[in-house]
C-alpha cells in the first residue's frame, strides 16, 4: 500500500514538472511573440530585433524536440535580412535564417508548410537586398517554395500575402504594381479571416500588413 | 507525506534567491560584440549584449551551469560556472569563424563572374550588359586585364600568347570548336550563348593542374543548374529569330533552343567592307536536360548541333585579281553530359563528364576544296575530399581521342591522337591568412608520342582584411599545332613556365587589383623554307621543323571597379601592358609576333535608369600598334599598324506588355567611325600593301526579347 502511495506521489510529481515545463515553454514563447508583435513596423529597430532572435534562440536550445523556438529565431532573422543597413550584414542575418528553418524541418520531421512559407519569405528579403544581381536565381526559389508549401496547405494566407506583397513591390515594368496585386491580396485578407492558428503560439502573421497593402491599393 | 512537501518546496523556484550573471563578450582582439547570445545551457536564462558587449541576466539555477555565448560569424563558447551568490564579471572572447572575409583565396592569375562567390569581380550579368562585347562571351573577356585585342582573329589572346594557347572549357570538357568556323581576316563569335553559365573563371595564367593543353590561358565556364524561366520566349533581332523553350519540375528540367539567322538584312543596313557573296545563313538548336537524382547529385546532359553557309570575295594579295572567292559550309555538333555529387557530408566530391564533339567544313578557296574535319571524344573524373580545416585534395584523369584530317582537292591529310592525363592537387590552409595550392599534371599524347609532368604552384597571403597577395608559378604543355604534325611526328611539346604576383583589395564595393608576371617560353616549333619570309596566314607549313624556338612575355596589368561612388553607376578600367618577343615559326630571328599589342586600355560604364528602367553602357577600348611584316623593310616585324579605338554604347530597356516580360536592346559599335587597321599585307612583289580592318566600321544592331513565361505559369485556380 505504502510502495503503490509513494509511487502514486511520484507519478503526480513527475507529470507535475512536465506540466510546468510546459507552461513555462508557452509563456516564454507568448513574450518573445508578444515582443515580436511589439516592433515597430514602420521603423524596426534591429537592436531589439536582434534580442527577439536570441531570446528564441535560447528557448530553442533549452527545447530542442520544439521546432517553433527554432522557426521564431528564423523569422526575426529574415526580418533583420531586411533591416540590416549593409548587403555583407543583410546576408550574415539571411544564412543565419536559413541554418535556422534547416534546423526546425530537421525537428519538425515531416514537410511543413509554415516553414516552406517562411523559406519563401527568406529568398524574397534575399533577393531585394540585391535585386540586379539576384532576380532570377531567388524568384525562382521564392515561387518554388510557395509552390510547396501550397501543396502541403492551400489555405495558409501567408502563401498569398507573400504573392501579393511581392507583385506590390514589383514595379509595373516587371509586370508587378498595386493594381495587380490586389486581386492576389484580397484572396490573402479572405484565407486570413478563415485562419485558426493551430495554437497561442503557432505562425499568425502578416493579416496586418496585407490589410495595410490593400488600403494602398484603392 | 513529509518527504512529498520538502520535495515539492525543494523543486519550487521561488525559494531561491536570484543570481546575477554579468560580463563582457569581445573577439581576440577585444572589440566589442553587440547583439550576442548568451545564456545558460538548458535554461531560458540569459540576454543580448549591448553596444559595448555587456550583458547581465538573473538565474535562479543552482550549483554549476554551462554558460553558451553565440554571435554569427563567430564560434560559440561553452564553459562551466559554478553559481554563486556574487559573482565577478565574466570577460568571454570568440573565436571568428573562416569565411569569405577573413579567409585568403588563391586568386593569382584567376579573374571570376560569379553570382555565389561574394570575392568574384564580375557577376554573369555583367557579360551581357557590356557595350562592345556583343553579348559574346569571349567578347567580354578582351574587356579584362591580361587580354590583347586582335580584331581580325577569334581567339583570346592572353598576355603575350597566340589565340590558340587558349583552352575553353565547359563544366570540366575541353571545347573542340569554340567559335564559330574561321574565316580570313573576319573575327568569328562564340557559339556559346551567355545565359547557359552560372560562372565564368577566366586565368590569365598560372592555373590549376586540372587543367592542360594551353599554354597562356584556360577560360572556364559553368553552365546553370537550374533553368530561371518556365515557359515560352522568343528572340528577334537584325540577325536571327528564335524560340527557346523551359520546362521544369521538382527534380527535373529541360530547355529546348531553335533559332534561324541570316545576315542580309543587317548587311543591307550598314555598310560591309567584305564583298559578301552569301550573307552568313545559319540554323541550329540545342536541348539541355538537368536531373537531381539525389540530394546533392546532378547530371546534365547538352547537346546541339548548328550548320552555316557564307560565300564571299576576300582580300587576297596574293591572287592577280586582288580577290579570292570563298565558300564555306560548316557542319558543327556538341554534345557533354556531367554528373557531378557529394556524400559522407560533403568530405567526398565527384566530378565526371562525358563529352563528343564533331565539326565539318567544306571550304572552296579560289576553286580549290579544301574541307576540315575535326572529332574529339573525351571522358574524366575528379575526386575531391575535404579534409579538416578546409583543406582538399583532388585526384583527376582524363582521356581524349582526336581525329583531324584536312582535304585539298579530294584527297584528305588525317592525323590521330589519344591523349590522357592524371593530375592530383591539394589546397592547405596553413593558418585563415595563408593557404597554398600544390599540383602535379602528367599528360601523354600519342601522335608525338610524348610525355610531360607538370608542377603548378600557387601561394596566397592576407594582408588585410580585405586585401590580399598571391603568387602563382607553373609549367605550362601544349602540342604543336597540328598543320606541323602532318609532316613531323618527333617534334616535342612546347611549354611555357609562368611566374605571376598579385595583389587586390576589395572593400565596400570598390575592387583593386594589380598583376604583374614573367612568362617563359621554350620548345616552340621554328621551321625552316630556305626561302623568304612568308607572311600568307594561310600558308601550309611545308619546311623542315624543330624544337628550337623560344621567347619570353613579360609585362603588368592593373584593374579598377566602383560601383559605390555614385549612385546607379558602375564603371571599371583595365590597362594591360606586355612585352614579348619570340624566336619561331619561320622567324630567322627573336621578334614581337603580329598579335602582341604593348598596351591595351578599356573603360567600361553602365547606368541604370531606374524610372526608365534602362541600363546604359558605354565602353572604349584602345589598342595600341602591332606588328606587321613589310618585306621592303631590312628589319623583320619592325613596322606598326596606327592604334584601333573603339567607343561603343549599348541600351537595354526592360518592359512589360500585357504582363510579358520584354526586353529591348540597341547597340552602336564603333561610332566615332574610326577607320581601324588591325594589319597590313603586301602583295608579292612587295608593291602594295593592303589594308586588313573590320569588317564594317560604325554599325549597329537592334532586337528584343520576351518571355511569355510569366504568363504562361499562373493557373486558374490561382485566383
Amino acid at each position: 500500500m505504502k510502495k503503490l502511495f509513494t509511487f502514486a506521489v511520484l507519478l503526480v510529481f513527475a507529470t507535475g514538472i512536465a506540466w510546468a515545463q510546459n507552461e513555462k515553454y508557452t509563456q516564454a514563447m507568448g513574450d518573445g511573440i508578444k515582443a515580436l508583435n511589439s516592433i515597430d513596423r514602420e521603423k524596426p529597430d534591429p537592436k531589439s530585433l536582434v534580442d527577439i532572435a536570441n531570446r528564441f534562440e535560447r528557448i530553442a536550445a533549452a527545447e530542442p524536440k520544439e521546432w517553433l523556438p527554432k522557426y521564431y529565431a528564423a523569422y526575426a532573422n529574415v526580418l533583420l535580412g531586411f533591416v540590416a543597413p549593409t548587403l555583407s550584414e543583410k546576408d550574415q542575418y539571411l544564412d543565419k535564417a536559413n541554418v535556422l528553418l534547416k534546423d526546425a524541418e530537421g525537428i519538425a520531421g515531416k514537410p511543413n508548410d509554415e516553414i516552406e512559407v517562411l523559406k519563401a519569405y527568406q529568398s524574397q528579403i534575399h533577393l531585394a537586398a540585391d535585386p540586379m544581381n539576384r532576380w532570377q536565381a531567388d524568384g525562382e526559389k521564392f515561387q518554388g517554395f510557395l509552390q510547396s508549401a501550397k501543396a502541403l496547405n492551400a489555405d495558409n494566407p501567408r502563401i498569398y500575402y507573400l504573392e501579393g506583397s511581392s507583385l506590390f513591390f514589383t514595379p509595373e515594368e516587371y509586370g508587378g504594381g498595386k493594381k495587380v496585386a490586389k486581386p492576389t491580396l484580397e484572396k490573402a485578407q479572405q484565407k486570413f479571416n478563415a485562419f485558426k492558428p493551430a495554437s497561442g503560439i503557432h505562425p499568425d502573421w502578416g493579416k496586418m500588413e496585407t490589410e495595410w497593402m490593400l488600403s494602398q491599393t484603392n | 507525506m513529509k518527504l512529498f512537501y520538502c520535495l515539492l518546496l525543494f523543486v519550487s523556484p521561488a525559494v531561491f534567491a536570484q543570481k546575477t550573471i554579468q560580463g563582457k563578450v569581445t573577439d581576440h582582439k577585444g572589440n566589442a560584440l553587440p547583439g550576442a547570445n548568451v545564456f545558460l545551457k538548458g535554461t531560458y536564462d540569459g540576454g543580448t549584449t549591448d553596444a559595448n558587449g555587456a550583458f547581465a541576466f538573473q538565474t535562479s539555477e543552482s550549483d554549476t551551469a554551462t554558460i553558451v555565448a553565440s554571435y554569427v560569424g563567430f564560434e560559440a563558447f561553452e564553459k562551466k560556472i559554478s553559481l554563486k551568490e556574487s559573482m565577478p564579471a565574466m570577460s568571454i572572447k570568440l573565436d571568428e569563424l573562416a569565411n569569405e572575409l577573413n579567409t585568403v583565396v588563391i586568386t593569382a592569375g584567376a579573374f571570376e563572374a560569379s553570382d555565389e562567390k561574394r570575392m568574384a569581380m564580375l557577376k554573369p550579368l555583367d557579360i551581357v550588359t557590356t557595350a562592345g562585347a556583343a553579348a559574346d562571351i569571349t567578347g567580354a573577356m578582351q574587356f579584362l586585364p591580361g587580354a590583347q585585342r586582335v580584331g581580325e582573329q577569334e581567339g583570346l589572346f592572353v598576355r603575350g600568347g597566340s589565340g590558340q594557347e587558349t583552352k575553353i572549357v565547359i563544366d570540366g570538357m575541353i571545347v573542340q570548336n569554340p567559335f564559330f568556323s574561321s574565316l580570313p581576316d573576319v573575327q568569328s563569335r562564340g557559339r556559346f550563348n551567355p545565359f547557359m553559365f552560372k560562372g565564368t573563371s577566366f586565368s590569365t595564367g598560372g592555373y590549376s593542374a586540372q587543367y592542360g593543353q594551353a599554354l597562356s590561358s584556360v577560360l572556364l565556364l559553368n553552365t546553370t543548374d537550374k533553368i530561371s524561366n518556365n515557359g515560352l520566349g522568343i528572340s528577334l533581332n537584325l540577325a536571327n529569330a528564335g524560340l527557346n523553350y523551359d520546362y521544369a519540375n521538382k527534380n527535373q528540367s529541360v530547355s529546348a533552343v531553335v533559332y534561324y539567322g541570316n545576315l542580309r538584312p543587317l548587311f543591307k543596313l550598314v555598310k560591309q567592307n567584305v564583298e559578301w557573296l552569301h550573307a552568313p545563313e545559319f540554323k541550329g538548336s540545342s536541348l539541355t536536360y538537368r536531373w537531381k537524382p539525389t540530394k546533392n547529385g546532378i547530371l546534365k546532359v547538352y547537346g546541339m548541333y548548328s550548320d552555316s553557309h557564307l560565300s564571299m570575295n576576300s582580300n587576297d594579295p596574293f591572287s592577280d585579281s586582288g580577290k579570292t572567292r570563298l565558300v564555306l559550309k560548316n557542319n558543327n555538333a556538341f554534345t557533354t553530359s556531367t554528373y557531378t555529387d557529394s556524400w559522407a557530408d560533403g568530405r567526398w566530391t565527384i566530378n565526371s563528364g562525358l563529352s563528343y564533339s564533331r565539326n565539318k567544313d567544306n571550304m572552296t578557296y579560289d576553286g580549290v576544296n579544301f574541307d576540315r574535319f575535326d572529332e574529339r571524344t573525351q571522358a574524366r573524373i575528379v575526386l575531391t575530399r575535404l579534409l579538416t580545416g578546409n583543406n582538399t585534395i583532388l585526384f583527376g584523369a582524363e582521356a581524349h581521342a582526336i581525329n583531324i584530317g584536312n582535304g585539298v582537292d579530294g584527297k584528305m591529310y588525317r592525323l590521330k591522337d589519344r591523349y590522357t592525363a592524371a593530375f592530383v592537387e591539394s589546397e592547405i590552409y596553413i593558418t585563415r591568412a595563408l593557404a597554398g595550392r600544390i599540383g602535379v599534371r602528367s599528360e601523354y599524347s600519342s601522335v608525338i608520342s610524348r610525355a610531360n609532368v607538370a608542377p603548378r604552384l600557387s601561394f596566397a597571403y592576407k594582408t588585410g582584411r580585405y586585401s590580399q597577395v598571391s603568387l602563382a608559378a607553373g609549367q605550362f604543355y601544349q602540342n604543336p599545332d597540328y598543320r606541323y604534325l602532318y609532316l613531323n611526328k618527333s617534334l616535342k611539346y612546347e611549354r611555357a613556365d609562368h611566374l605571376i604576383l598579385n595583389y587586390q583589395i576589395i572593400k565596400n564595393q570598390r575592387t583593386f587589383r594589380v598583376e604583374t608576371f614573367y612568362k617563359n617560353y621554350a620548345q616552340l616549333v621554328r621551321e625552316f623554307t630556305g626561302q623568304p619570309y612568308d607572311a600568307d596566314p594561310y600558308r601550309f607549313p611545308w619546311g623542315t621543323t624543330t624544337n628550337g624556338g623560344d621567347g619570353y612575355a613579360r609585362g603588368f596589368d592593373f584593374f579598377w571597379r566602383d560601383q559605390k561612388s555614385i549612385k546607379n553607376l558602375d564603371y571599371w578600367v583595365t590597362y594591360s601592358f606586355v612585352d614579348s618577343k619570340r624566336l619561331f615559326q619561320q622567324f630567322a630571328q627573336s621578334a614581337t609576333p603580329t598579335f602582341i599589342s604593348n598596351h591595351n586600355i578599356s573603360l567600361i560604364t553602365k547606368k541604370w535608369f531606374e524610372k526608365a528602367k534602362t541600363n546604359l553602357s558605354a565602353t572604349y577600348a584602345f589598342t595600341s600598334g602591332r606588328p606587321y611584316y613589310n618585306p621592303n623593310n631590312e628589319e623583320f616585324l619592325k613596322d606598326r599598324t596606327p592604334a584601333v579605338h573603339n567607343v561603343s554604347i549599348q541600351a537595354s530597356k526592360l518592359q512589360s506588355i500585357k504582363g510579358n516580360l520584354v526586353i529591348f536592346y540597341a547597340t552602336v559599335d564603333n561610332i566615332l567611325n574610326t577607320r581601324n587597321v588591325f594589319t597590313y599585307r603586301y602583295t608579292p612583289d612587295g608593291q602594295t600593301r593592303f589594308a586588313v580592318g573590320p569588317q564594317s566600321y560604325r554599325s549597329f544592331f537592334v532586337g528584343m526579347q520576351i518571355m511569355l513565361s510569366k504568363k504562361a505559369k499562373v493557373e486558374k485556380d490561382d485566383f
